[in-house]
């Protein structure tokens, strides 16, 4: 049944990454989609081409409990891998319509550069200073968000049990979600088929 | 449930703060402009006012509860939790993070499950590097149980005078759990029922920041906080958490005109009850729904009934004058077995765990009497007589037959013995034989000896307020009067405040009445007034002695 989740889940995330390859200088970009497992990652990699200044990283998909109570951290490229800048588990002050447990960065200056944010179901800290040591829950059995009771719930009304997630973008150059494995090798199957099926529409 | 157990990192901050706290090595991409201001809060000067509780402890789990006061303009509060063996907090067991926020009223429930059974743990909260008071309890037994020990509580009104009773309570180590029968608060306004203490807010309660303020007032009392922080609290409400006299649409003192929608007014008194009160919800999709079962192994098992917001019918009035007051006769409305006070649900739930459990004694821990309470006294055979209070189980007689019928078992059900009733309410200490016909001497034709106590199918233990007032009677001829009318009672003392405590083991279970001297002001007197028990098997209640302590109890939290 897992695989079906995944499957889905990547499918849906590839057509999302095809619709929201936006580029351009100071874009404001918003990224949505859903969560299926407590230990999922999403990972968006975005570029300043220039020094910037109040670049703002938020969610506001939280919805009061609706959804999953979201942490981010904020990496910097560092060679092959990244390293922390960051990582903030609750901050709604970043822009409106955040909730309490909605998270984000605000950044008065940020320096040209690429960079990661990374978005985990709370309260799945990253492990160390560079991604490449990975989150808290990486070896856990996966649990669909809506059987799992997040560490931040609250038992009064069983609530987070949702696994939508936006996320946020401003004064930013270019903002991709990072293609797992899989949804990479969808990917490379989904653009033929799209590219023959388009051939073929022109016919 | 809470997530089992993990020494999960605590994540960075809670706010911008946090965030420029993790700031590290990388800074340097980071711009060179200064750093906007950033959001700070001042600290919050005691950020655990309202202590630290636990409760409906299952032989697994139990609840953990604290409420954080922070700076005002806080939203999210993270706080850490520590779990362990002993009451310096060494031996750990479990860590873990909550959450909580303005919509929550900052208070914090957790639910750390893979417990061992029948231990007991201490535990602490921490937010922003200050802690809570240090907190103990106890998961429920598994198997064989050689003995419980429960303190029961009722009535407990802030208004009325201090809680001497609880802090009693708090100094037995040697307790199980604590059950509290309801009345646990009061909604009233100043003066308008007890002047000892000023309520908060001043007004009755009806909106949710009413219902809010007065549990916060209620939590910040010592002896309460002494009491929760000691043992582990199972609780029902009764009719004040909400309103008096409440039924399931609506309470003598609601005024829709005034007060608005009864169905509001319930909505925002449980909000506030399950955001203050150590309880786990059965189903939080039917809040009003609140019974709940706790199986002590191979002993005891406790159901904890609701019985005003989920099917209870509405109470009718009593017309009947005597010389103490109207009464009523069973007959007319209250003779029609579609009334409830249980609703048919709960009462088919009641049926089946009475019916199934494994455990020797079944307690019924619930708000109003069960007993018959007559003024005039008759066998049923001639019309039963005049019943006192139709806010009680004699109000609902055809639905009382059917909690008895399943005492008395029927062709596909064996009889269910060692049924011990606990009830709170009214303020005073009683003890009965429960039978259905408790004038008919001839228990041939279903009667009741009151010599012998044959013809009684279970027992019921009322326990007296903790502070509420009861009956001036100095010298127990009003309690001497209602026991000639009412011979099923045993025991019946009017006045008193203090607690009850439960003795419970395979031969029998015992119920002692603790006083209080006063409940004017703070004193450290209690009394031992009377222990009554039923042997395993017998139904009936004679007379017993003090029980004694267990050795060696857990140590109280420091």
């Amino acid at each position: 049944m897992k695989s079906i989740f995944i499957i889905a889940r990547r499918a849906a995330a590839a057509a999302t990454l095809l619709a929201s390859a936006l580029s351009a200088h100071a874009a404001n970009i918003t990224l949505s989609n859903t969560m299926a497992f407590h230990n999922d990652v999403v990972q968006v990699d975005f570029t300043m081409a220039a020094a910037g200044s109040n670049v703002r990283i938020w969610t506001d998909s939280w919805f009061s409990g609706q959804n999953f109570d979201p942490g981010a951290a904020l990496w910097a490229r560092v060679g092959s891998d990244f390293s922390r800048l960051a990582e903030v588990d609750d901050d709604d002050t970043i822009a409106a319509g955040q909730g309490f447990y909605d998270t984000g960065f605000f950044l008065p200056a940020l320096a040209a550069g690429n960079y990661r944010v990374t978005l985990v179901a709370a309260v799945n800290a990253s492990n160390g200073n560079v991604l490449s040591q990975g989150f808290s829950y990486d070896r856990e059995t996966p649990i669909p968000l809506a059987l799992w009771n997040q560490p931040t719930y609250d038992p009064n009304v069983n609530d987070q049990k949702g696994g939508f997630w936006r996320l946020n973008l401003f004064g930013v150059s270019t903002a991709n979600r990072v293609p797992t494995p899989g949804t990479g090798w969808l990917l490379a199957l989904a653009l033929p088929l799209l590219v023959w099926s388009t051939a073929r529409r022109q016919r | 449930m809470g997530r089992p157990t993990k020494i999960i990192p605590l994540p960075a901050g809670t706010s911008r703060r946090g965030f420029f706290k993790r700031s590290g090595s990388a800074a340097a991409v980071l711009a060179v402009a200064p750093l906007a201001p950033l959001t700070t809060s001042a600290q919050p000067v005691a950020p655990f006012q309202h202590g630290v509780a636990s409760g409906d402890p299952l032989a697994d789990r139990v609840i953990l509860w604290t409420r954080v006061s922070p700076a005002a303009g806080r939203g999210a509060v993270t706080v850490s939790y520590v779990v362990a063996t002993d009451p310096g907090l060494t031996q750990v067991v479990q860590r873990g993070v909550a959450k909580t926020n303005p919509g929550r009223d900052f208070t914090i429930k957790v639910d750390p499950t893979g417990l061992r059974p029948g231990t007991t743990y201490y535990y602490r909260f921490t937010v922003d590097g200050q802690n809570s008071p240090i907190g103990r309890t106890r998961t429920l037994p598994a198997g064989a149980t050689p003995r419980v020990r429960l303190a029961v509580v009722s009535c407990s009104n802030h208004a009325f005078g201090y809680f001497n009773a609880y802090r009693r309570i708090a100094e037995r180590a040697d307790l199980d759990a604590v059950i509290h029968l309801g009345d646990y608060f009061y909604e009233y306004g100043t003066g308008q029922y007890g002047n000892l203490r000023t309520p908060e807010p001043a007004v009755e309660t009806v909106t949710l920041s009413d219902y809010r303020t007065r549990h916060a007032q209620y939590k910040r009392d010592a002896d309460s906080q002494a009491m929760l922080r000691q043992h582990p609290l199972i609780a029902i409400w009764d009719d004040h958490e909400v309103t008096n006299d409440s039924w399931r649409d609506g309470a003598q003192n609601h005024q829709p005109g005034t007060e608005g929608d009864w169905g509001t007014r319930v909505n925002v008194a449980l909000q506030a009850y399950y955001e203050w009160m150590p309880v786990r919800l059965p189903d939080v999709t039917k809040r009003r729904e609140n019974q709940r079962a706790f199986t002590f192994g191979n002993l005891l098992e406790l159901v904890m009934l609701e019985q005003r917001l989920s099917g209870r019918s509405q109470q009718l009035p009593a017309t009947i004058p005597t010389p103490f007051g109207n009464g009523f006769v069973q007959t007319g409305a209250f003779a029609d077995p579609a009334r409830t006070l249980l609703g048919a649900p709960q009462e088919a739930w009641l049926a089946n765990r009475l019916r199934t459990t494994g455990a020797r004694w079944k307690f019924l821990g619930q708000g109003v009497m069960f007993a018959q309470i007559k003024l005039q006294a008759a066998p049923l055979a001639q019309g039963g007589g005049v019943f006192a209070n139709s806010d009680q189980w004699d109000g609902y007689q055809p639905a009382r037959d059917r909690v008895y019928a399943m005492f008395k078992g029927d062709a596909n059900n064996a009889p269910v013995n060692n049924c011990v009733v606990l009830t709170g309410d009214i303020h005073s200490s009683w003890a009965a034989d429960l039978t259905q016909d408790p004038n008919n001497p001839n228990t041939a034709t279903g009667g009741y000896n009151a010599m012998t106590g044959e013809g009684s199918r279970a027992v019921e233990f009322v326990g007296t307020s903790v502070t509420s007032p009861g009956l001036a009677d100095p010298t127990g001829s009003t309690a001497a009067l209602l026991r000639s009318i009412n011979p099923h009672f045993k025991y019946i003392q009017l006045t008193q405040r203090g607690y009850m405590l439960m003795d419970v083991t395979p031969d029998k279970t015992v119920g002692e009445w603790w006083f209080v001297d006063t409940v004017d002001s703070i004193s450290n007197v209690q009394t031992f007034a009377a222990a009554y028990e039923a042997q395993n098997g017998s139904n009936r209640l004679t007379v017993s002695a003090q029980t004694t302590p267990r050795p060696n109890p857990p140590a109280l939290a420091p």
